[in-house]
């Protein structure tokens, strides 16, 4: 079983990236182009600004990786053993459910010049009439990438940090060594950093490096975030598989490749990172040091979470009075007059998108949740783990940049059945919320008490009756989780619905990107709020379900 | 057979066709288009189509439950981020040896696009013309109508709108706009940040780059270099203008010309939050539509250049490889009609302007086509520009390629 759900994740990425290096090295007979040359390379390293481009796509993904990391940590410690600690996560946990980029057009709103936050301060503060002209959003540092990265990632970072101290064993041990460090003396944060943290971090190491690759090669938050003097190397080469010039598909592809090796490099990076503060943090472990400026990190702490709270509240804010807004001149903080039009005129148009998003992410999602379900039971029937290996693998969509092997895997769809789009789309899908379900499903299905089972088929169930009628029951609440992420990530997929679809399969996120750098922001904003709404309705149920089927139980 | 082809083929260049038609349907027998008519019902139609407006979408929209109603069509607008998706995925359907069963059955198209799809061979020849109201358009009188950016269609499209490049302002912000593009320099250099122009390969900021191109060479005997395939003798010849001027502008632009919109219709965004004062498009009348829907102020007010107004025709065409190539016909050949024409020119609705030869029409036709209670924001009706015409398409890769290897990278 784990074969077949490796060989479906796995072969159509490699047979994706097989299809990009061929057209990389100037193979592309569609264009008459039958010999091996290396012009694609060629054009792609005379491209003006490759190297800023190239430091763009580097730069915006460590530093906010580093940075989501670096405040998840020290959330963690500030409130390890605070209720704020919970209430953070019920707070910051929808901001993972909204798509990358619902999340980039609301930040857009909130720092553009003539955006909420600007309003909020003039003419009272800043005596601006009129919008002053300054260079944010797309500013070429990449600090509104990196702003939006980094408030996608933070949510994601701590529910898996959060997750894995809900493991019973190993929360129940980590809090007890935390009090007893406490107990000799150590302030709270300094007996984090040197207790708690080297125990968690091992979980949180895959996750942070999936985020890494993610964010050097994501598109939704540059396009909509970033420069484009140049863009960052993601952008590009989206650009030029897409220009009329369609000779630049080889130097795509050829960029495709270089996207590769950059996000290796930024792996990398990570890892030699980790390695220096390893060893140079190795000594202070058991040096016996019981404080170190413990109040002024919780001050630091406190002043980042309140921020970050605002800025995401103000952006909300933002995107729901756009939503309604009437005529509404710069510095006014707001609108005229609030009316329903935008909604109703974009609900006239929005039937279809909803269905297909809807159809697309429960398709998907169903198979996910069939697969995952069928690996786990055949792992424990068998009664053993999926290997190391294995569970890398599982990975592999999320660490390869989709950009690289989405448009190879496009031809490869095409070749063999150009007819089906929603079996592309869907298929494409699954690829991206396979790994996902699984990881969400596969701690809580090895956790369950095996002796429910072992009763079970003591008293002479099948294993498929014990499945069906112990551990199904019992994992229902896990399942719904896995559902409703399933499909928050199917609904926030761009690449894989645009492409294998042929632009034909609309979604709320095709629409929502398509408008988002459109004319419109009242509109664009009814987009991005129906995109987040969308996938909160799912954990809503996830949430509410269980509650209703076992009320009458006394779990 | 392949004589009688000949024969009609040379007829419908002659533009005989409408009278062909009209002769032939009073004798009850079926004629070419209906045959297309039998053929192409009961069918869907996919539509690829730039999505980036919400006006022009919900027309698209009206379109498909018209040729619903009329042959059961089930009109599909594939919305694209950008033409060149569509040429594309034609282009991977041909390397993938799929010559009859392509996904894309209709595109919007003109100018550069077109250029690369008629290159490689990847749109249907010889059926526009044969579309009867093609006639409409009076194609006798005006050969712009089969011309695509100087190339000719050679009916592999058919004409759906035409459009001027038409700016406007707001009028709290700047009172007097600038009337050419000498005082386009000179007022933003009084209003620094308060213009800009979309990044090409953007269709509307290389539009800009060819209005600036057509005036800063215009009265140059060179000029006419423009309407041939770009040289490097021409090009050493009329574009160092071009950069002179772009270089005395750009420090005076939105952002200090650091940051280019990657979008056209960003522009109207970048109104509609003031931060911009002057902008311009091609679709003059969305103006008005914007207004309305509070999308830009109320001071909004139109105007062209009484340097010249770049213009040209945008153009509906079929790959070679369409599945649904009758009923892509048909839909054209609807999208060709008074009724469609008449809708499409309503400022409310699109405010595209018809393709129609207004004289070549009936009064009672010519009624739809008067405007309704001009709007404030609007283009005014007597504004005189002289028309300039599009540059050989070569021109447009040319400057998005030279315009990107100098201000690409910053």
């Amino acid at each position: 079983m784990p074969t077949l759900l490796i060989a479906l994740l796995v072969l159509p990425v490699l047979g994706g990236l097989a299809n990009v290096i061929l057209p990389a090295f100037g193979w592309l007979p569609a264009l008459g182009e039958n010999a091996l040359s290396i012009k694609g390379f060629s054009a792609l390293f005379a491209t003006a600004g490759l190297t800023n481009m190239l430091m763009l796509s580097f730069s915006s993904a460590l530093l906010s990786t580093l940075l989501a990391f670096v405040m998840t940590i020290l959330i963690m410690a500030s409130y390890f053993n605070s209720p704020w600690l919970g209430r953070i996560q019920r707070l910051l946990g929808p901001i993972l459910v909204i798509p990358h980029a619902a999340a980039a057009i609301a930040i857009a709103f909130l720092i553009t010049p003539s955006g909420l936050f600007s309003r909020m301060l003039s003419p009272w503060l800043t005596d601006w009439q009129a919008p002053v002209d300054w260079l944010l959003p797309h500013d070429p540092f990449g600090l509104s990438i990196i702003l939006g990265l980094t408030l996608k990632e933070l949510p994601f970072l701590l529910l898996i940090a959060l997750g894995a101290l809900s493991q019973k064993e190993l929360g129940k041990t980590l809090h007890a060594q935390h009090k007893v460090a406490l107990s000799l003396g150590y302030c709270p944060i300094t007996a984090f950093f040197k207790v708690v943290l080297p125990a968690l971090y091992p979980y949180l190491r895959l996750p942070v490096l999936a985020v890494l690759a993610y964010a050097s090669a994501s598109v939704e938050i540059p396009l909509i975030l970033g420069p484009n003097t140049p863009p960052t190397l993601a952008v590009a080469i989206l650009h030029w598989f897409n220009d009329v010039d369609l000779t630049l598909r080889i130097q795509a592809s050829a960029g495709a490749l270089l996207q590769l090796i950059v996000t290796l490099f930024t792996l990398t990076c990570w890892l030699v990172l980790e390695w220096l503060v390893k060893f140079f943090a190795k000594n202070s472990l058991t040096n016996g040091q019981r404080e170190y400026a413990g109040q002024l990190i919780k001050w630091l702490t406190h002043l980042l979470t309140t921020l970050l709270m605002s800025v995401i509240v103000m952006a909300l804010a933002g995107l729901i009075l756009w939503s309604v807004a009437g005529f509404w001149r710069f510095p006014a903080a707001l609108p005229e007059k609030l009316l329903f039009m935008h909604w109703q005129s974009a609900f006239s148009q929005m039937q279809t998108p909803i269905i297909n998003t809807l159809l697309i992410g429960f398709a998907a999602t169903s198979i996910a949740l069939f697969l995952t379900l069928l690996t786990l039971e055949a792992e424990q029937q068998r009664g053993y783990e999926l290997s190391s290996l294995v569970s890398l693998l599982i990975y592999l969509p999320m660490l390869i940049p989709s950009i690289a092997f989405l448009f190879g895997l496009v031809w490869l769809q095409e070749q063999l059945s150009s007819r089906h789009a929603y079996f592309n789309v869907i298929f494409s899908h699954l690829l991206f919320v396979l790994p996902y379900v699984f990881l969400s499903l596969a701690s809580s299905y090895r956790l369950l008490d095996k002796r429910f089972a072992q009763v079970g088929a003591s008293l002479g169930a099948a294993p498929l009756k014990v499945f069906l009628q112990i551990k199904l029951p019992q994992l229902l609440p896990a399942i719904l989780v896995a559902l409703a992420l399933g499909l928050a990530i199917s609904f926030s997929q761009y690449l894989p619905t645009i492409l294998p679809g042929g632009g034909r399969i609309n979604t709320i996120t095709t629409e929502a990107v398509a408008l988002a750098n459109g004319a419109s922001r009242r509109v664009s904003s009814v987009y991005a709020l129906t995109q987040m709404i969308l996938p909160g309705l799912g954990f809503l149920l996830a949430w509410l379900l269980p509650k209703f089927i076992f009320r009458h139980k006394d779990l | 057979m392949p004589k009688t082809r000949l024969v009609l083929r040379y007829m419908r260049l002659t533009l005989l066709l409408s009278a062909l038609v009209t002769a032939l349907t009073s004798y009850g027998q079926p004629t070419h288009f209906e045959t297309i008519q039998q053929q192409g019902q009961n069918q869907p139609v996919y539509f690829h189509a730039w999505g980036g407006d919400a006006q022009i979408n919900a027309y698209i929209q009206w379109l498909a439950s018209e040729v619903k109603a009329a042959y059961n069509i089930d009109l599909v607008h594939v919305k694209l981020n950008d033409t060149s998706e569509a040429v594309n995925r034609v282009l991977a359907e041909k390397s993938a040896a799929n010559h009859n069963n392509g996904q894309v059955d209709l595109i919007w198209i003109n100018g550069a696009n077109f250029a690369a799809m008629a290159k490689n061979k990847l749109l249907a020849p010889d059926w526009a013309f044969e579309l009867p109201n093609f006639a409409l358009t009076n194609p006798d009188k005006n050969p712009a109508m089969s011309r695509d950016f100087s190339l000719p269609t050679q009916g592999m499209e058919a004409p759906w709108g035409q459009a001027a490049l038409t700016f406007y302002y707001d009028s709290v912000a700047t009172p007097v706009p600038p009337k050419t593009l000498t005082e386009l320099l000179s007022w933003s250099k009084q209003n620094p940040g308060r213009f800009s122009y979309p990044k090409p390969p953007d269709f509307l900021g290389v539009s800009f780059l060819k209005y600036a191109l057509l005036v800063l060479n215009n009265n140059r005997p060179a000029q006419h270099l423009l309407y041939q395939p770009a040289t490097p003798q021409s090009q050493a010849l009329l574009l160092p203008e071009l950069w002179q001027f772009l270089d005395k502008l750009h420090p005076y632009l939105w952002r200090s010309g650091r940051y280019f919109v990657s979008s056209g219709i960003t522009l109207r965004r970048l109104m509609g939050d003031t931060e911009l004062s002057l902008a311009f498009t091609f679709s003059a009348p969305e103006v008005a539509g914007a207004v309305e829907r509070f999308d830009l102020p109320r001071s909004i007010r139109s105007y062209a250049m009484a340097d010249g107004s770049l213009s040209n025709i945008h153009f509906i065409a079929i790959p070679y490889n369409a599945a649904h190539q009758a009923s892509a016909k048909l839909v054209a050949n609807f999208m060709l009609s008074v009724k469609a024409q008449a809708k499409k020119q309503q400022a409310m609705v699109w405010g595209d302007r018809t393709v129609l030869d207004l004289s070549a029409l009936t009064p009672k036709q010519q009624e739809k086509f008067k405007p309704a209670k001009p709007h404030l924001s609007a283009l005014p009706i007597n504004s005189n520009s002289p028309a300039l015409s599009e540059p050989h398409p070569s021109w447009s890769n040319l400057l998005t390629h030279e315009w990107l290897k100098r201000y690409g990278a910053q």
